[in-house]
């Protein structure tokens, strides 16, 4: 399983590496785009020998590479050209709020998911559970950034409840550390709806269809005939032992979040890693768009293996199941 | 059991489940392609049946797909203006000379929408298409020929699968020259892996079933079995994972777009959605009513319509999942 991943970082940083280097053109050298080939210089020719050493592009192919990881290693990841900072404060400086809303995605999915398949599991085979599962599997199959916008047509564009842009209202003094988490929390509801509700599906029909199987074990039996009363039941020895796959849910789900969170936060004009991803794109700012990249890349990756981990201690099940 | 009994038994099941609920022209068509010997005739027959068990609602959605097939097909004839020709003002509200308005450089929304099918459709049916099939032989043979090969398969999905889609995609996007063909070949190398494991996994389950095995005793080749036994069983399989491909890549191909990185030249759904919410305040305006509405629920409806047949689909071949899986 760690070579598994291990591969696929290798895989990642390869591509990442030489992606820049199969593009055509020259960076020293400006591809007009008036005529086929006419190729404007600024530079005169030793200058652009002088930058191609500076940057060490003379080198052979995998000494770059070879240097490549080793700033990688000490978490250089090169200069943004358009903000002229470090591509990790650029990155930095907008996580924090990526990482608000994929959390907050994440405990309201799963809270919600939680408890829409505990009412369905005990409702099985009503009307309204019928309702309730073509609702959410015809939401689970929109993708997250036209969610985002309707979401955003309606309930900001349209009715005004909530703000179109941004992550803070511009210019506000607050009067209070409250003031000013009523303040991120009003402007994040919507992304974090709308990241919730992709996901939301997912929990509840797993929280849902592990409920029915599990209420049909000897166990449970036993505890009706112990007279403790359905809603025990239910909560206390339903519930306990159908939370387990979720764990794994949640933290696959984190990663299919950030990389939803990409397009969503632009729907949003959110000011995360995915809106400066849009900036880096529509400035030509590679340097950013592979730093951005990268990080998320290793940020999921990450938290899959994890999330393996963690479960293999949880259900022992799963490792002698591997290992035969 | 003889493969042959068997043959028969199960012909007589599907066709009596098949009976309940299709219609005549149906059964007519069915009962000809499963008594026929011709392998082709006999993925045909499995098709039509999984189509006459569809639910009301498999069956609108597949009707919805075929209108915008349709849409796509005929595009020129069903419209007045090219699509990036223009032909009125800037942002006309919807109006007689313009059905759904214009966009801010003057280009036929209506136009742009229906030739925006095309993109959608193509780079879903030929990432679907090349992966599935491409995918589904990778894991037939893995699956059914196992050994060094197998392992390596094996290894290879694993790999494919856990790479994290999406951040990949924008960065091949970003650097590669955003043509349809590279975007085909970059959504390829990232799904192929599904179909590859379920028809491995298929393929793996049936070649312990009696009649594969006493064909083979029999002296049948590899091949024969292949063709005659396993690939008129997995085809239903492979085709709800085409399915899902297929919404996958308009999904990509729709979310690159609206990032920015799509071709500028062509015409697609997400391009539209890029440049109308690109446009400085549009929800200030009543623009958006008609420049970013339509492509929206345009995308939404082709998604929703893949979705519930793809569900449908796998509805009805659910039971016949099971027996693959029991040996």
């Amino acid at each position: 399983m760690a070579v598994q991943y291990a591969t696929v970082l290798f895989i990642i940083l390869v591509l990442n590496f030489f992606l820049p280097r199969m593009m055509p053109g020259d960076p020293f050298l400006i591809l007009s785009a008036d005529a086929e080939n006419e190729v404007i210089s600024v530079l005169t020719e030793e200058q652009r020998e002088y930058f191609r050493s500076y940057y060490g592009l003379d080198r052979p192919v995998h000494e770059q590479f070879i240097s490549y990881l080793g700033s990688l290693a000490r978490m250089d990841l090169g200069d943004s050209i358009y903000y002229k900072v470090p591509v990790s404060d650029a990155i930095w400086l907008r996580l924090p709020w990526t990482a608000l809303i994929v959390v907050g995605a994440s405990i309201i999915s799963t809270l919600v998911g939680i408890l829409l398949g505990l009412l369905s599991a005990r409702n099985r085979e009503k009307a309204g559970d019928k309702l309730l599962l073509l609702g959410l599997i015809s939401f689970s199959e929109i993708p997250s950034f036209l969610l985002g916008l309707i979401i955003l047509l309606a309930f900001a564009a349209r009715l005004k409840i909530f703000p179109l842009a941004g992550a803070v209202t511009p210019f506000a003094n607050y009067s209070g550390p409250l003031d000013a988490a009523w303040d991120i929390g009003y402007h994040a509801a919507l992304p974090i709806i709308t990241l919730s509700l992709t996901q939301l599906t997912g929990t509840f029909l797993l929280v849902r269809n592990t409920l029915v199987t599990v209420m049909t074990k000897d166990y449970i039996r036993t505890a009706k005939a112990k007279g403790i009363g359905e809603r025990l039941v239910w909560t206390r020895h339903a519930l306990r032992n159908a939370l387990l796959p979720v764990v794994t849910r949640v933290g696959f789900m984190i990663g299919m979040l950030m990389g939803g969170s990409v397009l969503v936060e632009n729907v949003f004009s959110y000011p995360g890693v995915g809106s400066l991803l849009r900036e880096a794109v529509v400035a030509r700012d590679y340097p950013l768009i592979q730093g951005i990249m990268l990080i998320m890349a290793v940020s999921i990756l990450s938290v899959n293996y994890l999330v393996e981990i963690i479960y293999e201690h949880l259900d022992p099940r799963v490792a002698s199941y591997e290992a035969a | 059991m003889t493969f042959d009994s068997y043959n028969r038994q199960k012909n007589a099941a599907l066709l009596k489940a098949v009976r309940k609920s299709s219609s005549a022209w149906l059964q007519q068509h069915l009962q000809y392609h499963r008594q026929s010997q011709r392998p082709w005739s006999r993925i045909i027959g499995s098709m039509l049946c999984t189509f006459g068990k569809f639910t009301m609602a498999g069956k609108i959605t597949l009707f919805g797909l075929l209108l915008i097939v349709f849409v796509a097909v005929f595009a020129p004839f069903i419209t007045i203006y090219e699509p990036s020709a223009i032909s009125g003002g800037s942002l006309e509200p919807p109006g007689p000379e313009h059905i759904l308005g214009t966009d801010e450089l003057g280009m036929d929304i209506w136009s742009q929408i229906c030739y925006g099918a095309r993109m959608s459709l193509i780079i879903g049916l030929a990432v679907a298409l090349i992966s599935g099939v491409g995918g589904g032989t990778l894991g037939l043979l893995g699956g059914y020929l196992g050994g060094n090969w197998d392992r390596v398969l094996l290894r290879a999905i694993d790999i494919t699968m856990a790479l994290p889609s999406f951040p990949l995609l924008i960065v091949i996007a970003a650097f590669l020259n955003p043509s349809i063909l590279n975007v085909i070949l970059a959504l390829v190398f990232l799904s192929w892996a599904k179909p590859a494991r379920i028809v491995r996994s298929s393929a793996l389950a049936m070649k312990k079933q009696h009649y594969i095995i006493s064909a083979r005793l029999n002296g049948a080749s590899p091949s024969y079995i292949i063709r005659r036994h396993i690939m008129p069983e997995v085809l239903p399989v492979l085709f709800v994972s085409i399915l899902n491909i297929a919404s996958y890549a308009i999904v990509a191909e729709s979310g690159l777009a609206f990032l920015g990185l799509g071709d500028p030249t062509s015409k697609s759904w997400g391009m539209m959605l890029h440049y109308s919410t690109s446009f400085r305040s549009i929800y200030f305006t009543p623009y958006w009513q008609w420049w970013l509405i339509p492509p929206l629920v345009a995308l939404i409806f082709l998604l929703l319509c893949l979705a519930f047949i793809g569900r449908d689909m796998e509805r009805v071949i659910d039971p016949k999942l099971r027996m693959g899986g029991r040996s």
